[in-house]
């Protein structure tokens, strides 16, 4: 299995926003503040609950208007780290609006997609600015298929990698 | 969610690829460098013909490249199709920017309103 963060598969951005720590941390912790900017441009988030304590649920739902009428999509997690403008750790996963986990296969997202991420937030104070480091990282799926294929692909990137 | 249904199209034939064991191990061979179809053969118990079917498979998901010119038209890995499949993660990327977009400008908004309401007391 894929324990070492190396082989997994994340994304990192840092950005550094001319606000203080206090409020960058209510723009993840506050649900008014969080449906503000989480939510694509013509999407809405209708529904943010967050009960921000380690092992805290959240669950997020995000509407989207298509041809069809609107369209929901739900997303639930779990705080697994609070150190108050500092560091937020929380799990994600597609869900319906109860918060049950659905299979990323079922919504329509490729092979080798993990059904549980964790997004990890790292703040800096800089005196009245932030720096703040935005890691979304995979957790290896507990369905054997998805664990077959993503590993199955580790490895030969890795091994391509390594030999390139 | 990001995924346009030309890069879902991409990915299908990738993966369609790679499930194959032969052609696994010919990506794996070609990983150690270039080869021709006669070297890439040797290892199995295949005919030419069926290994140049797999070769075409992969050519035809982009992961292998033949040379026009040499003599032999040797095999070479291109393995940027399967960096695309390894990292979903990078996905997200835009996706988390545009956010930070947003989130950059509704700090504005918010201190433009607190500016606002000051003048205002």
């Amino acid at each position: 299995m894929t324990d070492n963060v190396g082989s997994q598969d994340a994304v990192t951005i840092a950005r550094i926003f001319d606000a203080p720590v206090g409020l960058i941390w209510q723009m993840w912790t506050h649900p008014e503040h969080f449906a503000a900017w989480y939510g694509p441009a013509g999407a809405t988030i209708p529904v943010a609950k967050m009960d921000v304590r380690v092992g805290g649920t959240r669950l997020v739902c995000m509407e989207v208007t298509t041809p069809n009428g609107p369209m929901q999509m739900w997303f639930t997690g779990e705080y697994r780290e609070i150190i108050e403008n500092k560091r937020l750790v929380y799990t994600e996963s597609m869900s319906n609006e109860n918060g049950d986990i659905l299979a990323p296969s079922d919504m329509g997202m490729p092979p080798g997609h993990p059904t549980t991420t964790e997004v990890r937030v790292d703040l800096e104070d800089l005196g009245g600015r932030t720096k703040m480091v935005m890691t979304h990282v995979g957790i290896p799926a507990d369905s054997p298929g998805a664990i077959g294929w993503a590993m199955a692909i580790d490895k030969l990137a890795a091994y391509i990698d390594m030999r390139r | 969610m990001t995924m346009t249904s030309r890069d879902d199209d991409r990915l299908s034939k990738t993966f369609a690829a790679l499930a194959n064991p032969t052609r696994r191990a010919i990506l794996a061979h070609l990983a150690r460098g270039e080869a021709t179809v006669n070297e890439l053969a040797a290892p199995f118990q295949l005919t030419l013909p069926a290994i140049s079917k797999h070769i075409k498979a992969l050519e035809r998901a982009g992961l292998v490249t033949r040379g026009h010119l040499a003599q032999y038209r040797p095999c070479a890995l291109d393995a940027s199709p399967l960096a695309e499949v390894a990292t979903w993660a990078e996905q997200y990327r835009p996706v988390w920017e545009a956010r930070f977009d947003r989130m950059d400008d509704y700090l504005t908004q918010l201190r433009h309103n607190r500016m606002t309401e000051g003048h205002h007391d």
